[in-house]
């Protein structure tokens, strides 16, 4: 299969208008081969990807498909030379049926719809999809919308399928079946590009690894001749420390920090709950994790603690105060921090400076205001402290957040919420997108807080994250909590199974907590 | 950030040039030999200090309304109706002043005036705040349709209650000396409104950059939810910047009505609101620069005003000119942004390779 290769990249570079996104990136894209594409987010995986697949320009370098050089300016040109990508963020009419979504673009004039329906029930079938041609798309489960997807491209006779960040969505077994069809689609002669920041998915279905790290390939290998270790040092630059959770501490002694009884929110437009029956206490001292696979009512948990949106039943209690009907400022007021999990929209005010972002907060206490003024020298000075403690990279107190990458941003809401967060924090997603130095950095924070004793909600989709970080994990799926568990009671095989709606045998879902 | 500065300055002035420049070509159209015509005007400008000072008495009830569009604008919120609000300060100034004049001293006059003129602008301004915030009215469409009630309402009033003595014209008595705003530099028409403006523009300024509430209001300008999230109550946010804003322009109208027409005349001012969004977008929304744009306007303000008087030009000059002079200043913006641009991912370039 050493051929001569389908798609080449030769010099690729691209500039965003605040990072490098690229720069001089070289790769092969073979016939009948996995190439994974790994890195952390951020690396530059899909901008490259996004460069080949015309939706970005490069400033300088060179595609050729089939040993021509290519000018690709639109994902139309892509499609022409059989190029097809799917996108983290699928590019799906939620109202169309599947068939009316898979030949958009690609009939005109008057069409026999039954017709195409017969063509993608076929080409479903002959893929092994389970599919049906006439479901409203809006109507399907992500993992299924992401098969449509990839029917899309199949339909179109895609010869290489870029597939961005395929796994985020899935369940672990979802994740599985999508393997084996990456796995058959190369056995077929076709190209596949899988990128990913996960080596457990490499190892299992690439062929050939090209690593990138800072916008630059740092690694080109074969699978065979690689291995776990080596990949991750590519990656990351240095070595991972295993920080495995050790404590294993009972900690029903002590106050609960944060308490929500059958906590419900309607979605007065949906007409559906966004979570529904909602229980848990998070004691002073202890991590309650929050497992799930994004889009289970994560944020609608975190709206309701904040007091962002009303709940539509139950009570949430705050050191045993009854908070439900707080306004967001008052709960801020006794103590709740909350780290939200996208931060440029919720954590942050762009366009201003980092004093500001830092003051966004206080703005209604006498902290930095006196007679009435904002006293920017002491807020200046507290600033400089918080960005040396948090080892937060930037010009100085006066950066606008915009000027910090991902990591730092997310360091100088952490400095704020930990510092605002006096008795609970919420932390949704806190690792998300971020290096690992950064990551480790923000793991670090977040035990040190519950060593002093604050009651820690932390969300994540990332399990090594909940396993490495809590005392407790609550499942939740669908808005509810399928059950809550000590944390050595849970291996990655039973969190995935809870994670998709099943329940673990002998009814351990729903355990009552003292 | 000195880069930036510069090119503030330098893509302003160009702009400027770039308008006088093709108003300029239209005069050529006209047989009127541009050279000569400019001269004419920035000659005449600096003739006699009467005219000089005009351009400041001009350039008065400008910084009102350009702080009326230009407050809100750091929240977000557009405030089309600064029109309406300096004639509801208008017809607030007229009214108490004959009511009040004779019956106390002067400046206490004034100063009661000076006052109800911004409350009742304030509230007419605050309405359309509230509107927004309890029903999420289009806060630019209220605004906008705001000014045509003002207008008629002083037409209305014009008429009737507030109606001259005479009962000819549709216009007020006008009114004794003693409620006349002190004239600063004798021999001209400039008055202490002038510097009730740039006070105004100073005080908004501190409030904007040096007052926790100012701050709240940029924060939900620039993004609303994390402001929210922030426990900050951007609907009576709303209320409140559109309160002083309101405010302020009726303040403009009092100055206006007390310190030059000393009358109310129907349809009078007609263009100070437009242009006070012309003047805030060419400050780059900063109060302080509000001062210095209207005093800009206020010299195209008089220099199109003597233009217009020499023979064979027409008197659409001056709008025309200052037409041409906003779009060349909001082109300058885009040309702000793209030069930014290019030299970030210039620097970028050179950190890459390095």
């Amino acid at each position: 299969m050493s051929a001569a290769p389908f798609v080449e990249l030769r010099h690729i570079s691209k500039y965003f208008a605040k990072v490098i996104a690229n720069h001089d990136v070289s790769m092969q894209i073979r016939k009948g081969e996995v190439l994974a594409l790994l890195g952390e987010n951020g690396a530059g995986k899909s901008t490259i990807m996004k460069v080949l697949y015309g939706l970005y320009r490069a400033e300088e370098g060179q595609i050729l498909v089939d040993g021509q050089a290519q000018a690709i300016h639109s994902p139309k040109d892509a499609m022409a030379l059989g190029i097809a990508m799917i996108q983290q963020h699928f590019a799906l009419v939620q109202a169309h049926t599947v068939t009316e979504n898979i030949i958009l673009g690609l009939v005109r004039g008057r069409y026999d719809i039954r017709r195409y329906d017969r063509i993608v029930a076929e080409l479903a079938a002959k893929h092994g999809f389970a599919i049906e041609p006439t479901a409203t798309v809006g109507d399907l489960p992500v993992g299924v919308q992401q098969k449509v997807e990839i029917l899309k491209a199949l339909y179109q006779n895609a010869q290489l399928l870029i597939m961005d960040e395929p796994t985020a969505v899935l369940t672990p077994q979802e994740s599985d079946l999508l393997m084996d069809f990456v796995k058959q689609n190369t056995r077929a002669g076709r190209a596949v590009v899988f990128i990913t920041h996960k080596l457990r998915e490499v190892m299992e279905v690439a062929d050939h690894i090209v690593v990138m790290r800072g916008g630059r390939v740092v690694g080109d290998l074969r699978k065979a001749e690689t291995n776990e270790l080596e990949l991750s040092r590519l990656m990351v630059g240095k070595e991972i420390h295993d920080r495995t959770y050790v404590e294993d501490v009972v900690h029903d002694s002590r106050p609960v920090g944060l308490e929500l009884q059958n906590v419900s929110m309607r979605d007065p437009k949906e007409d559906v709950f966004r979570i529904q029956n909602v229980t848990f206490q998070v004691r002073q001292g202890e991590i309650l994790g929050i497992a799930g696979v994004s889009g289970n009512g994560q944020s609608a948990l975190c709206d309701a603690i904040t007091g962002y949106r009303p709940v539509t039943a139950g009570r949430i209690l705050l050191n045993g105060q009854n908070i439900t009907d707080r306004s967001v400022r008052e709960r801020i007021r006794l103590g709740l921090g909350y780290v939200p999990s996208d931060r440029q929209r919720y954590g942050l005010i762009l366009s201003m400076q980092l004093t500001e972002n830092m003051f966004l907060k206080r703005s209604f206490e006498n902290t930095w205001v006196r007679r009435g003024l904002i006293d920017a020298r002491k807020l200046a000075a507290y600033t400089t402290e918080q960005i040396h403690a948090y080892d937060v990279r930037a010009t100085g107190p006066d950066a606008t957040a915009r000027s910090l990458s991902g990591g730092n941003q997310q360091k100088v809401v952490l400095a704020r919420e930990v510092d605002m967060g006096s008795q609970v924090i919420v932390f949704d997603q806190p690792t998300r997108g971020l290096d690992l130095g950064a990551t480790d950095h923000i793991h670090r924070t977040i035990l040190n807080e519950k060593k002093k004793g604050k009651a820690i909600v932390l969300i994540s989709a990332e399990l090594s994250e909940i396993f490495g970080l809590s005392d407790r994990i609550a499942v939740i799926y669908k808005g509810e909590i399928v059950g809550i568990y000590r944390n050595r009671d849970l291996n990655t095989e039973k969190i995935g199974l809870l994670m998709a709606g099943y329940t673990l045998e002998g009814g351990a879902a729903y355990e009552q907590q003292d | 950030m000195s880069s930036k500065t510069r090119d503030l300055l330098l893509t302003n002035v160009l702009a400027v040039a770039a308008g006088l420049t093709a108003s300029g070509l239209l005069l050529l159209f006209l047989g009127a030999n541009p050279l000569v015509t400019m001269g004419t005007l920035f000659g005449s400008l600096f003739r006699d200090s009467y005219t000089f000072a005009d351009i400041f008495v001009k350039a008065t009830p400008l910084m009102f309304t350009a702080l009326a569009f230009g407050l809100p604008f750091q929240a977000n919120l557009y405030n089309i109706g600064a029109q309406g609000q300096f004639y509801i300060g208008s017809i607030t100034a007229v009214g108490l002043s004959l009511l009040l004049q004779g019956r106390m001293p002067g400046l206490l006059a004034l100063a009661i005036v000076a006052l109800v003129s911004f409350l009742l602008g304030g509230l007419w301004g605050g309405m359309i705040g509230w509107l927004k915030a309890r029903f999420n009215a289009n806060e630019f469409l209220v605004s906008m349709m705001s000014t045509y009630v003002a207008l008629n309402l002083m037409n209305y009033l014009l008429r009737t209650f507030l109606m001259e003595s005479k009962a000819e014209y549709p216009q007020t008595n006008p009114l004794a000396q003693a409620v006349w705003l002190p004239i600063v530099v004798p021999g001209t028409r400039l008055h202490v409104g002038f510097i009730l403006g740039v006070l105004a523009c100073v005080s908004v300024w501190v409030l904007l950059y040096k007052t926790a509430l100012g701050f709240r209001i940029r924060a939900v300008g620039s993004n609303k939810d994390a402001a929210e999230l922030a426990g900050i109550n951007y609907k009576r946010l709303y209320v409140v910047t559109f309160f002083i804003a309101g405010a302020l322009a009726a303040l403009g109208g009092f100055t206006e009505v007390n310190g030059v027409q000393h009358m109310l005349v129907q349809g009078f001012n007609p263009g100070v609101g437009a242009a006070g969004i012309g003047i805030a977008i060419l400050a780059n929304g900063n109060p302080l620069g509000m001062i210095f744009a209207a005093i800009l306007f206020g010299a195209l303000n008089v220099g199109g005003t003597i233009m217009g008087q020499l023979s064979g030009i027409p008197s659409s000059i001056n709008e025309l000119m200052l037409g041409f002079v906003m779009v060349f200043v909001i082109l300058a913006y885009y040309v702000r942004e793209k030069l930014e641009d290019r030299r970030e991912k210039a620097r970028l370039k050179k950190a890459a390779s390095l």
